[in-house]
C-alpha cells in the first residue's frame, strides 16, 4: 500500500512540474493574471455575486486569459490565410465564432452567411446597450516596459577607437587602464622591495593607493549612476577627499602596512587570545587573502609580542588591521576602509619584515594565517 | 445571381452595421483593460494597430465573462433555493452569494471547459483509515 501510495505521489509531483512552466503561470505573467483577475472581479460584481471564492476567482481569471490568447491566435491564423500580416475585423469576428461554435448560434449552419451579418456581432451590440460601463479599477500602464539601449557603453558609442582590429566596436569600452596596469607594475616593483628602499616602497604604495582607490570609487560610482564619464576630475577629487577624511582613503594592498592607534579595550585583545585557541576558518575570497597574509605573517608574528609587552598600564594598545579589497557582490560593502594613520617608523618595520619573508617556514606561515583569519573575525563587528 | 442586388445592398447595409458598430465600440468602456488585452493578444501573435479590434476582443471577452458568471449565479441561486426549502433560517443568513468552484465548474463545462477541482488534500495515503487497518 505505501509502495503506491508513493508511486502516486512521485506521478502527481512529475504532473504537477509538466503543468508549472506554462506560458500562462510563469513568473513573468504574474502581473498580467493580477490585473485579469481584478477585472474579472469587478465582471463577476456587475453580474450579481457578492465575493467568490480565491481559488475560482484564480480558475476564471487564468481561462479568460486563455479565451483571448485564443482569439488573438485564431484570428492571427485567419489573416494568414488570406495572405495578410495584420489582421482584420473579419478576421476576429471569425475567429469569435470558432470559440462560440461549441455552444452554436443562429445562422451556423448557413453557407452563404456573411461574417459582417455575424449573429456574434450583433450580440456584442446588444451586450454592449444592456451592460453598464464600467472601468477598470485601476490605472494600467503599458507593459511590458521596453528598457531603452543604453548607447553609451559601447565603444562606438563612447567615440573611442578600438585598440585593436580583432575588436569590433560594439562591444562594451575597456576599463581605465589605471585598475588594470598598475597591478602589471607592482608585480615588476615586488623584487625591489627587498632592497629594502624606503623612497621607492613609499612611491609604489602611493601609486597603489591611487589605482585601488580610482577603482573602487569608479565601482561606487557605476553602482550608483550606471555610466562612466569624465575620469580624471573624479579621481582627483577623490584624492583630495582621501586627504580630509581618513574612510575615503585607499584601501591597503599587499606591500603596504599602515599601524592604527586607537582606543581599543582589553577585552577586545582578550577575546582575541581566546579565539586563537579556535580558530574560523573563512570560507569567502581565499584566493584574494591568501597572498596578502602570508605577507604578513611577520606582521602578525611581531604583533602578538608586541600586544603582550604593551600589556600593563597601557590604555592604548597597537594592533595592526589588514583591510582587503574585494570585487564584486558581497554582503559587506565593499572598499571599507578602517580609520587609519601612516607613520613612518612603520614603513622600516614593513621593509624589514618583507626581508624575511622568503625565511619562512611554511608551517609557521600557516599558523599565522590562521591567527590572523581570527582577529580579523573578532574584530568584524568593530569594523563599518 | 438574383442575390446580387440584394446582397450588395445588404453589404452596404452590412458595412454601414459594422461600421457603426465599431464607432460603438469606442464610446463604451470595457471592464477588461486594453493594456491587459493586448499584452495577450501580442503573445499570440496578433498584430494590428487598430485600437477597435482590441476593444472588440475585450467587449468579447467581457461578454463570456459576464455569461459564464450569470451561468453560475443561476447555479448558486438554485442551490440556495433547494436548501431554505429545508430550512428557513438559512434565508437571513446565506443572502450573500458566493462564486465556488462548484457553480463555476458546472456553468463552464456546458462552454466545453472542463474543469475539475479536488475534493479534498490529504497528508498522506492512509490518512483518515482505522488506526487497525492502517500500515506502519
Amino acid at each position: 500500500m505505501n509502495d503506491g501510495g508513493l508511486h502516486n505521489r512521485k506521478e502527481q509531483e512529475k504532473s504537477q512540474k509538466q503543468s508549472k512552466p506554462s506560458k500562462f503561470r510563469s513568473k513573468s505573467d504574474d502581473f498580467a493574471l493580477a490585473i485579469a483577475k481584478v477585472a474579472i472581479a469587478q465582471v463577476c460584481e456587475s453580474v450579481g455575486f457578492q465575493g467568490s471564492q480565491h481559488s475560482a476567482l484564480e480558475t476564471l481569471s487564468d481561462i479568460i486569459v486563455r479565451y483571448i490568447y485564443s482569439v488573438g491566435k485564431t484570428a492571427n491564423f485567419n489573416a494568414n490565410l488570406a495572405g495578410r500580416a495584420e489582421a482584420n475585423v473579419f478576421d476576429v469576428i471569425q475567429g469569435l465564432e470558432e470559440l462560440g461554435s461549441g455552444l452554436g448560434f443562429a445562422g451556423g449552419s448557413d453557407f452563404d452567411r456573411c461574417v459582417a451579418n455575424s449573429v456574434i456581432a450583433r450580440d456584442i451590440i446588444h451586450f454592449i446597450g444592456d451592460a453598464d460601463d464600467i472601468p477598470f479599477a485601476y490605472d494600467v500602464p503599458r507593459f511590458p516596459l521596453v528598457k531603452e539601449w543604453k548607447e553609451m557603453e559601447s565603444l562606438w558609442g563612447k567615440g573611442e577607437q578600438p585598440p585593436g582590429e580583432h575588436i569590433p566596436s560594439w562591444l562594451p569600452a575597456f576599463p581605465d587602464p589605471d585598475t588594470y596596469a598598475a597591478r602589471l607594475s607592482v608585480g615588476n616593483e615586488t623584487n625591489s622591495i627587498s632592497s629594502g628602499e624606503k623612497t621607492e616602497l613609499a612611491r609604489v604604495e602611493r601609486k597603489m593607493e591611487r589605482s585601488l582607490l580610482n577603482l573602487q570609487q569608479r565601482f561606487a560610482r557605476n553602482g550608483n549612476e550606471g555610466g562612466s564619464s569624465n575620469y580624471g576630475g573624479y579621481a582627483g577629487r577623490a584624492r583630495v577627499a582621501s586627504e580630509s577624511n581618513p574612510y575615503l582613503a585607499a584601501p591597503l594592498h599587499f606591500g603596504e602596512k599602515e599601524v592604527e592607534v586607537s582606543p581599543v579595550v582589553l577585552p577586545a585583545k582578550l577575546s582575541n587570545e581566546v579565539a586563537l585557541r579556535n580558530p574560523v576558518p573563512e570560507n569567502c575570497d581565499m584566493g584574494n587573502r591568501v597572498s596578502v597574509l602570508e605577507t604578513f605573517a611577520p606582521a602578525i608574528e611581531g604583533m602578538t609580542s608586541g600586544l603582550c609587552d604593551l600589556d600593563n598600564g597601557q590604555k592604548k594598545v597597537v594592533y595592526n588591521q589588514s583591510v582587503h579589497f574585494k570585487i564584486g557582490i558581497g554582503k559587506k560593502s565593499f572598499g571599507t576602509a578602517p580609520y587609519f594613520n601612516s607613520q613612518n617608523e612603520d614603513l622600516e618595520k614593513i621593509a624589514s619584515w618583507f626581508r624575511n619573508d622568503n625565511e619562512k617556514d611554511d608551517k609557521k606561515r600557516k599558523a599565522e594565517k590562521i591567527l590572523k583569519e581570527s582577529i580579523e573575525s573578532s574584530q568584524k563587528p568593530t569594523q563599518l | 445571381m438574383n442575390h446580387n442586388p440584394q446582397s450588395s445592398d445588404g453589404k452596404h447595409d452590412d458595412d454601414s452595421t459594422l461600421s457603426d458598430f465599431l464607432g460603438s465600440l469606442m464610446d463604451y468602456t470595457p471592464t477588461i483593460p486594453d493594456e491587459l488585452v493586448e499584452h495577450y493578444l501580442a503573445k499570440s501573435g496578433f498584430q494590428c494597430p487598430d485600437v477597435r479590434l482590441i476593444r472588440l476582443v475585450a467587449v468579447a471577452t467581457q461578454k463570456f465573462v459576464a455569461e459564464v458568471a450569470s451561468d453560475a449565479l443561476q447555479h448558486c441561486k438554485a442551490r440556495q433555493a433547494a436548501v431554505v426549502k429545508d430550512k428557513r433560517d438559512k434565508q437571513q443568513k446565506d443572502k450573500r452569494l458566493i462564486l465556488t468552484m462548484d457553480d463555476l465548474s458546472k456553468s463552464l463545462r456546458e462552454y466545453g471547459v472542463n474543469v475539475k477541482h479536488q475534493e479534498y488534500f490529504a497528508d498522506s495515503p492512509s490518512t483518515g483509515m482505522d488506526p487497525a487497518s492502517r500500515d506502519e
